[in-house]
């Protein structure tokens, strides 16, 4: 800052410096050429033809008629335009400069204050996006879980339903096998028991008919007989 | 409780009887009349039922004992009816006999028959009995047609069933 700042002060001081060297020669020839005429003229004393005819002096006399710098300006104009220069240099240094320069540093220091905010905003931005992309793919693997999951049930639920229906398959199978077996047995009991039932009636009344009171009394008779033999 | 009451009653019969002098006739003619009342179910409903006046059920017992049984058995029959007991009646004759046979000594056998026994098929039974057993019974026979034939004797808790009845019931059994 310091050394940019020197170099800012030496390149007018230099160019000043050049100028007031140079405002030598034209100062020497910063009359007009009338008046160094007169001059030359005068030095020669009293003015006649023969001076004139003088190849000394017109050697003398040309030389005022040698043009002025066209680059320099006269001493006087030097001086009052350096003067308002420093005075303008000084201003522009004690009072500009630290303006402009202050300008300049809180532009620089906004831009990468604005920089650094940025810097902070787009890391801010890349780590949200970072979050959003994990919780993006936590988010897939848990739907990915949970359809495999949902899945996996369905297909319990599918066996489990196979399996129930293929077990009440079979129980009906067995319930009409043993009510099938059951009705046969009922049925074979039930021929069973009438076959007896009319068998026995049959017997019941022949034996009713055949019990005349000779038989009865023999049949009791028998009956004490059977209780007197039968030991205690 | 009942049977507390049919043992009361019974000895309660047999102490009347005993003393009225009695005894075995009153003993037969309250075991048929038991036996009329188990088999008649018109005349159990009527007897035993607790709507029917306590005067109307003497009556129908005195109608029918009145010249068929004895005083003192008409009397016992219209205490048990008139006390509300008659439907233990058959339990309480069944007692008193049982009662009056112990004082002898001796059990009651039923006999249930589908003819009457004779005197003599009477006397050789209680002897098989006593020979088989060794109690000495009184027979009390009931006829009964359901026996077909043969006879079914009940000594207590004891059967000896030798009737037609018990055939046709294992020949039945044998069909199944």
């Amino acid at each position: 800052m310091r050394n940019q700042r020197n170099r800012l002060l030496a390149a007018p001081l230099l160019a000043l410096v050049v100028l007031v060297a140079l405002a030598g020669p034209a100062s020497a020839s910063g009359d007009s050429v009338g008046a160094c005429m007169a001059e030359h003229l005068e030095a020669h004393g009293e003015l006649d033809s023969h001076l004139l005819h003088d190849e000394a002096v017109q050697d003398e006399l040309e030389k005022c008629f040698e043009a002025p710098s066209p680059i320099l300006p006269e001493l006087n104009e030097i001086i009052w335009g350096g003067g308002a220069f420093l005075i303008l240099f000084v201003l522009m240094v004690k009072k500009g400069f630290p303006a402009v320069q202050g300008a300049m540093d809180a532009r620089a220091e906004r831009i990468r204050s604005d920089l650094d905010e940025a810097d902070r905003a787009k890391l801010d931005a890349q780590s949200v996006k970072s979050d959003y992309e994990a919780r993006l793919a936590d988010a897939k693997a848990e739907a990915s879980r949970l359809i495999d999951e949902a899945r996996g049930d369905a297909e319990k639920v599918r066996a489990d339903l196979v399996a129930r229906a293929e077990a009440d398959a079979a129980g009906i199978r067995e319930r009409a096998a043993a009510e099938s077996d059951a009705a046969k047995a009922q049925a074979i009991a039930d021929l069973r028991a009438e076959v007896a039932s009319i068998a026995l009636g049959a017997a019941e009344r022949v034996v009713q008919s055949s019990l005349d009171a000779e038989v009865q009394g023999n049949l009791i008779d028998a009956y004490i007989d059977e209780v007197a033999g039968a030991d205690g | 409780m009942a049977d507390a009451a049919v043992a009361g009653y019974a000895e309660a019969l047999f102490s009347v009887a005993s003393v009225e002098g009695d005894l075995s006739a009153v003993e037969d003619e309250l075991f048929d009349f038991a036996q009329a009342f188990r088999s008649n179910d018109e005349l159990r409903t009527t007897l035993a039922d607790d709507n029917v006046p306590a005067a109307r059920r003497l009556q129908v017992v005195d109608d029918l004992l009145d010249g068929r049984a004895s005083a003192t058995t008409s009397s016992l029959v219209a205490m048990v009816v008139g006390a509300g007991r008659a439907a233990e009646l058959p339990a309480i004759v069944d007692a008193f006999i049982e009662r009056s046979a112990a004082s002898r000594n001796k059990a009651v056998a039923t006999v249930r028959s589908a003819i009457a026994l004779t005197a003599d098929q009477r006397e050789r039974l209680a002897a098989a009995i006593r020979t088989s057993t060794g109690k000495d019974v009184e027979i009390r026979v009931v006829e009964d047609p359901s026996v077909l034939g043969g006879v079914v004797t009940e000594i207590g808790d004891d059967i000896i069933d030798g009737s037609v009845r018990r055939r046709l019931n294992q020949l039945r059994e044998s069909f199944r």
